[in-house]
């Protein structure tokens, strides 16, 4: 079972492609839940604190945007534990944590940068491309260590 | 508040793109199997919250009605969450429920494609459209004028 | 106070979750009674925002503000004000929040402030801007005071100097200006300076207002009738002072430590700026030159109107390198005059830089705070932004006579 994080790191359809060929899909949910449900911490809806950006550092110079860092201070150590990566371009709007361009363009160049296997693929709009598109990650996930069509 | 969410507690999305299985029957299944477990109906899915070995069991029944047509996805925000709730903070949709949106309204196309890859149906390789060559656009500049 | 009675702002921002400041803001917020609310929209107009608002942008959180902003504007989210935040250092969400701010005080008439934060933003730093803000939503009949009536005193507990003035029906009897030492004791010998001056007792007063960094401490100390925050008490008391109460006016005020650049729309404070992040936009940095000029400060300005500010090279604002410039200009033979006129062209070029790229500079321009009084701070202004500058008479008591007109409003009778 390989971790596979996805982008967009919210996504149902990638996360749900992952485990359904079982892996591990490393998405922005866990880490959330992990950062809400920590005893003592109280700084809603999120419980990011002036701490997150701060561990944000790591990923990004302290010139960049609070907000920024304190995205990348949850996303950031997903990245970490990647050993492979499933980008989809072409994602239409979303919000709150896939809200900022520069923190998307951050995830990006992280996940390319790393030395992981990483499919590249557009979200389709027609039914020849949605063909595709769960044809090609499917054979991703199949070709990683330990992959199979059951859990 | 923040008490109950230190046990080993999950929510997930369960989103229902099948023909055969309605939201309802999900619902009464896991109302069958087992009683640790709440269930929320929402838009876009159903939101199963309980003890993480009881929502995994919960979601892989679902699954199983169904399996290319029911999609699962983790929340990190239980059903109702404070913070999150609407009806206390006011204003617009959450942050995620766009996409969402978005996404659900492919799931019929992968579900689809999910049982053609079972089947075993190749894929047509189709080359993606080039670009112009620029011969071909100066004559057609030109036939222009 | 109950629920009903809470001032909803709306919340428009595209990162202030994930910034660490969310706790800050709520807190500031309640402190006020106030409420954060995000404005609920149609979803579907998110397809399409960019194009309607004319702002094409990457981030989806962005047009997520443009809706949000159009949503409060159309009166479909029902709110008191706005606040419009987005990170510091993030040009992309600089453009999108000054413009939104600009069409919802243009097309909604709603208070709304803007507002760029870093993860050290404190709870502190945004509770003056939310203070204004919940203000005018909430005593827009107080702010429509034109005149002072009956006997009232306004007291403003500044950073470097503590004012207060007696008025009497439109008329300022009695001041008094001293150091900030020990916030209530200079703030008593100020008032009793003033009180002296008008012939008056302490019993005398009919209502007093406090205003400034030491105003809730002031506030309990004298039982003031009103305690408020100097962005809305400095607009009041600058188009009183200057009898400019109605049409729109822009505010200066260059005060010891910080400085602030208001937008005014008939006495109503609208898009503001404040300092306090560098000493070389403040009166501080022209004391710093007087003491190194071996002048008083008051004698400064009269320098500076003699004197070519072109002749001084200037290499920082910075109060410690810009200080450092003009003791090398001295050294390498420039004369008083040039290094007094460098000095207060430095202090209104740095304002300018900080500050008045995020208000719409409407005229008159009045300048007020202990700066106005140094006459090259209001000659270096008027280069600088080619428009006369308007110096209404005591403008350095512009806080206490706000306080005290607007505490008029409380005299019974």
């Amino acid at each position: 079972m390989a971790k596979v994080i996805i982008y967009p790191t919210n996504s149902l359809i990638l996360s749900d492609m992952v485990e359904r060929f079982g892996h591990e899909p490393l998405a922005m949910m866990e880490k959330i839940r992990e950062k809400i449900t920590t005893i003592g911490v109280d700084s809603p809806p999120l419980n990011i604190t002036p701490e997150g950006p701060k561990h944000g550092l790591k990923y990004a110079a302290v010139e960049v945007p609070a907000g920024v860092r304190g995205r990348m201070s949850i996303i950031g150590p997903l990245i970490d534990v990647a050993e492979a990566g499933i980008i989809v371009g072409d994602a239409s709007i979303s919000f709150g944590c896939m809200g900022c361009a520069r923190t998307n363009e951050l995830t990006k160049f992280l996940i390319r940068e790393k030395d992981i296997p990483v499919l590249e693929i557009q979200y389709p709009h027609t039914e020849e491309e949605g063909k595709a598109f769960v044809y090609n990650i499917a054979e991703f996930l199949k070709a990683l260590p330990s992959g199979g069509d059951d859990e | 508040m923040m008490g109950e969410d230190t046990e080993d507690n999950i929510t997930k999305i369960v989103v229902i793109s099948s023909d055969s299985v309605l939201p309802m029957d999900a619902a009464m299944r896991v109302y069958e199997s087992e009683d640790a477990i709440t269930i929320k109906e929402t838009c876009f899915g159903t939101m199963v919250n309980g003890p993480r070995d009881a929502v995994n069991r919960v979601v892989e029944t679902l699954r199983s009605m169904d399996r290319n047509h029911i999609f699962v996805k983790d929340r990190g925000f239980k059903p109702g969450a404070e913070v999150r709730c609407r009806a206390g903070r006011g204003g617009g949709p959450r942050p995620g429920f766009h996409f969402l949106r978005e996404e659900v309204s492919m799931l019929p196309m992968i579900g689809r494609a999910l049982d053609e890859y079972d089947a075993g149906e190749p894929l047509e390789e189709k080359e993606a459209p080039q670009k112009l060559d620029v011969s071909k656009l100066k004559k057609i500049i030109d036939s222009e004028l | 106070m109950s629920e009903k009675d809470k001032v909803l702002i709306a919340l428009v921002s595209c990162g202030s979750e994930y910034a660490g400041v969310q706790k800050e803001l709520e807190s500031a917020a309640s402190t006020l009674n106030a409420k954060l609310v995000y404005p609920e929209m149609d979803v579907a107009s998110l397809d399409t925002i960019g194009m309607e608002f004319g702002l094409e942008v990457a981030s989806p959180d962005l047009k997520l503000m443009m809706a949000r902003a159009k949503a409060v504007v159309e009166g479909v989210a029902k709110v008191d004000g706005v606040f419009v935040t987005s990170c510091f250092r993030c040009a992309e969400a600089a453009i999108v929040r000054n413009e939104i701010r600009r069409y919802i005080f243009q097309s909604s008439g709603l208070p709304v402030i803007s507002y760029s934060f870093t993860e050290r933003t404190t709870a502190a730093t945004l509770l003056t801007r939310l203070e204004a803000l919940t203000t005018i939503a909430r005593r827009k009949h107080l702010l429509a005071r034109e005149h002072q009536v009956g006997i009232t005193a306004g007291v403003d507990s500044g950073s470097t100097t503590t004012k207060a003035v007696v008025m009497k029906d439109d008329e300022i009897i009695g001041e008094g200006w001293v150091p900030t030492i020990k916030v209530l004791e200079s703030a008593d010998t100020a008032l009793q300076q003033a009180l002296d001056q008008a012939g008056l007792k302490k019993e005398d007063i009919q209502a007093i207002g406090t205003t400034g960094y030491g105003r809730f401490l002031l506030g309990e100390h004298f039982n003031a009738d009103l305690v408020q925050e100097e962005i809305t008490v400095n607009s009041k008391g600058a188009v009183y002072l200057a009898d400019r109460q109605q049409g729109s006016a822009t505010v200066i005020d260059i005060g010891g430590m910080d400085n602030k650049a208001i937008s005014v729309q008939d006495g109503i404070p609208g898009m503001f700026t404040m300092g306090g992040i560098c000493a070389g936009a403040s009166g501080r940095f022209l004391e710093m030159t007087s003491k190194r000029l071996g002048v008083e400060i008051t004698e400064l300005g009269d320098l500076a109107v003699r004197g070519m500010q072109k002749n001084v090279e200037m290499n920082s604002y910075c109060i410690v390198f810009g200080i450092q410039s003009l003791v090398n200009s001295l050294a390498k033979g420039s004369i008083p005059e040039d290094v007094a006129a460098a000095a207060c062209h430095s202090v209104v070029e740095q304002i300018f830089e900080q500050q008045l790229q995020e208000v719409e500079v409407k005229e008159p321009l009045i300048l007020v705070g202990g700066s106005s009084l140094i006459a090259g701070v209001p000659k270096a202004l008027g280069d600088l932004l080619k428009i006369d500058v308007l110096v209404p008479p005591h403008s350095q008591l512009i806080g206490a006579v706000g306080a005290a007109l607007l505490a008029s409003g409380y005299v019974k009778g």
